[in-house]
């Protein structure tokens, strides 16, 4: 589980084969990465389709020509050291990008098919259906039960109203259902179906991720971002997000970023390694990224000798 | 505690000793003398009458001094190993400079004017005084450094209290070519507040047994004394114009059933219950008492006025420079701006709303030029403040928002603003604290009088009109001269003797006023405050 905190340059290790290695100026010889390495082959259908995304802020670099299928329902593990782009790829998915002034992304990001880097997207619907949860549980300063609710009652799907109450037509009841269902989903009903109406920030940090959760999932989507959702969180509360993923990724397709690579052999089906630089250097099942990878580097620091 | 070898690990602090409990006393007589002092210096003791059948400066002097000698001896016990303490090296130089300054001014003051050598002698005894203390602060161990220039300081200052060399009658003329001169009642509460302080220092380092805990307990009796004299000059501030103004307030007041006068609450005409004429009655001819009833209400009015005036437009302001506003000149510019326009004398918004509005609203002084004066007097504080809350809230908050799709305007009115409420609440109250009381801009927006009979009470609700041509709403009471309280109040100190006429005390009138203003703007601030902890209590899981 080491992490190289410092993106240094990459010393990678020689290879014997004159035709995977390039000789940079400064007489290091740095493994060139290789299409199929990322050519990753399933079956089943494609739930979100990434080629040649460049990312750039300001002038610098982020990700440089990343391409990647992520097939539908299961869990995509994104991993690779601090720095090499694996947050910036995710927010490319649902464009959190477009929030960042100086970021610039070129390429193309298609969901099911229809392409998110066109004009007239509707990022209201786009971030509907590509949900994200982010690192610290960040709950708002509400009830659980408004936490919940906030989504759907933006999108004027659900009406509480005092208007509404006053003309008999709240929708109430639904949306107490739709709480139960979500919390349910999140496997935090039983923990807080008794207190809906007490502050979200009272929960312990475990639990204010799985509201998290549950508020992402309010509002229907495919597809779920997770970055590192489980960094800041006690082994227990860790396990019971994994096992959480476990059974979302039935219904929902997850994309998780984590830097911890036990937790991405265990609750991936695939695994896209990143490495410093912003590039993709292998994608591909988990076991066999983890147990037979073609790059060095990957080998490296999978088995904790990078960096 | 003889034989208690004191090797470093000793964890339980040692028990209380009859020494610790002479410290304790100490510090105990600080205490008393510090309230003396301030009460004191407030006159609520008098100087020249006897205090628990002693006389007044006799008593204080005698205290002082018993304070230097018990300190003294603390200090000197310590240094012959009768008393158990764990001292430093030196007491420091920050000790020093404390212990310098007063005997600088005693050593300049009595070589110059006690025994009258004149400026330059004066000011080399000074220095000499000053050295002298430094010196026996920082040179000996920390007991004594801290106990002996301290003690001697208090001893001395008692003695001249003591032995009547400074009486309650003294007064030393400056000689300046403008009347100057320090009085008796200036000098001693002011000497024992200050030696007082000393003392107390002094003592709770003995207390604490010196080193470390020692100067850990001296600072702590040090802001302790000084957060007490805080509350006490605030409080003793309310309480005097309370006790003032109070007899006039309730002058012809009465309970009872039907005392009271006849009002219309929600279309049934009541009689209420109480009557206080004076928060009840303008001023009129045929009045048994003579009230401010329609400065109050301006007052309230004109606030009301002010706030909904300024919160919205620095809110909106506010919104628009922290969310969507790029950072940047343009932000820096208007920052810059608003603390300016923040503090900018209010006679200036006056002047701008006697030229600018006033011209504008039927040419006359009026309650709207007032309303909109100091609105635009609390509206950078409200931006201000409103910046501030919004910049604190976290930018998880608005992630997690977009993330669902929600946009950017709908995020910072259910997100971000409720967030914010609390801070932004805080900077109203502040804002309302300091336009509730302005003067300056009301003699100029919307004048009034000094007696302001009933019938010009303005009636802003009762006053709104629709008419049928643009702009269909009118309200004439708006545009009425209206008066407020800071500004009668202003009115009825000038207007000076010629009131006899109209109320049977005017002093009892005046204070009444004033204490009736500090109502009004303490009940502000209490709606403020209640308003504030509602928002905070949904924003908290507790
Ligand atoms: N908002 C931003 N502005 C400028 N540079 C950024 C921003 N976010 C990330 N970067 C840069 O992009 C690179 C990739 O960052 P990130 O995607 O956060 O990496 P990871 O999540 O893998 O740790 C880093 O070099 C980082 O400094
Ligand atoms: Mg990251």
């Amino acid at each position: 589980m080491s992490e190289n905190q410092n993106p240094q340059p990459q010393t990678g290790t020689a290879t014997t084969d004159s035709d995977q290695s390039l000789t940079t100026t400064t007489g290091e010889t740095v493994e060139q990465t290789r299409d199929e390495w990322t050519n990753y082959e399933f079956q089943g259908e494609a739930k979100m389709t990434v080629e040649d995304l460049d990312v750039y802020y300001g002038d610098d670099h982020a990700l440089k020509g990343v391409s990647m299928e992520i097939p539908e329902k299961s869990v995509t593990a994104l991993i690779g050291p601090s720095g090499c782009g694996k947050s910036t790829y995710l927010r490319c998915l649902n464009r959190m990008n477009d929030r960042i002034s100086s970021a610039r992304i070129d390429g193309s990001v298609r969901l099911g098919g229809e392409e998110v880097y066109q004009d007239g997207v509707n990022l209201v619907e786009l971030r509907k259906r590509v949900g994200m949860v982010f690192q610290s549980p960040n709950p708002f300063p509400k009830s659980i039960r408004e936490n919940i609710a906030y989504g759907p009652k933006k999108h004027g799907d659900l009406d509480t109203g005092l208007l509404a109450r006053l003309l008999n037509r709240s929708d109430a009841d639904e949306r107490d259902r739709l709480v139960e269902r979500c919390l349910r989903d999140a496997a935090l009903w039983d923990e807080v179906s008794d207190r809906l109406d007490d502050n979200a920030l009272g929960l312990s940090g475990g639990q204010q991720q799985r509201l998290c959760i549950a508020r992402c999932l309010s509002v229907d989507p495919e597809v779920i971002l997770m970055d590192e959702p489980a960094s800041a969180l006690d082994p227990i509360a860790t396990a019971k997000i994994e096992d959480l993923i476990d059974d979302l990724s039935e219904e929902y397709t997850v994309v998780i970023v984590t830097h911890n690579m036990q937790q991405a052999a265990r609750i991936s089906d695939q695994t896209a390694v990143f490495l410093t630089g912003g590039e993709l250097v292998e994608y591909g099942d988990t076991d066999q990224v983890f147990e037979n990878p073609h790059s060095e580097r990957v080998e490296d620091y999978i088995t904790g000798k990078f960096g | 505690m003889a034989g208690a070898s004191r090797t470093g690990g000793n964890l339980v602090e040692k028990e209380t000793t009859e020494t610790d409990a002479v410290a304790a006393v100490a510090i105990g007589l600080s205490a008393v003398l510090f309230a003396l002092a301030i009460a004191a210096m407030f006159e609520r003791i008098s100087l020249t009458g006897t205090l628990a059948g002693v006389e007044t400066v006799t008593l204080l002097g005698g205290l002082l001094t018993a304070l230097g000698v018990a300190v003294i001896a603390f200090g000197v016990g310590s240094r012959f190993g009768s008393v158990e303490t764990d001292p430093d090296p030196s007491a420091g130089i920050i000790a020093g400079g404390g212990a310098a300054v007063p005997w600088v001014v005693i050593g300049g003051a009595v070589a110059s004017e006690t025994l009258g050598f004149g400026t330059a002698v004066g000011a080399v005894a000074a220095v000499a005084a000053g050295a002298v203390a430094f010196a026996a602060t920082v040179l000996p161990r920390e007991d004594v450094g801290s106990t002996l220039p301290l003690g001697s300081l208090l001893a001395v200052t008692g003695l001249v209290f003591f032995t009547g060399v400074i009486g309650p009658t003294w007064v030393w003329e400056l000689g300046w070519a403008q009347q100057a001169a320090i009085t008796a009642e200036f000098l001693i509460p002011v000497a024992t507040l200050f030696t007082t302080l000393y003392g107390g220092w002094a003592s709770a380092k003995a207390y604490g047994g010196f080193g470390a805990r020692g100067r850990h307990m001296g600072a702590y009796v040090l802001v302790y004394l000084n957060a007490i004299s805080i509350v006490a000059f605030l409080f003793t501030l309310v309480a005097y114009v309370v006790v003032q103004g109070v007899p006039g307030l309730l002058n012809g007041a009465d309970i009872g059933l039907g005392t009271g006068p006849e009002t219309t609450i929600l279309g049934v005409s009541v009689t209420l219950p109480v009557s206080v004429p004076f928060v009840m009655n303008g001023v009129a001819l045929f009045n048994d008492f003579q009230g401010v009833l329609p400065a109050i209400v301006g007052t309230v009015w004109l606030v009301i006025g002010a706030v909904l005036l300024a919160v919205p437009l620095g809110v909106g302001a506010a919104v628009f420079l922290t969310e969507y506003a790029d950072r940047g000149r343009f932000t820096q510019v208007v920052e810059v701006a608003t603390n300016g326009l923040w503090s900018t004398p209010s006679i200036v918004f006056g002047l701008f709303g006697f030229a600018f509005l006033i011209p504008r609203f039927g040419n006359g002084k009026s309650l709207l030029s007032g309303m909109i004066t100091l609105g635009f007097m609390l509206l950078p504080l409200v931006v201000i403040t409103s910046r501030e809350a919004m910049l604190s809230v976290p930018d998880e908050y608005r992630d997690a928002s977009a993330a669902l799709g929600v946009s950017k305007w709908q995020t910072i009115r259910s997100v971000v603003l409720p967030a914010a409420l609390p801070g932004v609440v805080t900077g109203v109250i502040l804002g309302v604290g300091r336009i509730a009381g302005e003067t300056a801009p009301i003699l100029l927006t919307m004048a009034g009088g000094t007696f302001i009979p009933e019938s010009q009470t303005v009636d802003v609700i009762g006053s709104f009109q629709f008419t049928s041509a643009p702009p269909f709403v009118a309200n004439p009471a708006l545009l009425e001269a209206t008066s407020a309280l800071p500004y009668q109040l202003y009115a009825l100190i000038t207007a000076g003797v010629g009131l006899g006429s109209s109320v049977s005390d005017p002093n009892a009138f005046r204070w009444a006023t004033a204490l009736i203003l500090l109502i009004v703007v303490l009940s502000f601030y209490a709606i403020g405050i209640a308003t504030r902890y509602y928002f905070r209590r949904r924003l908290r899981h507790n």
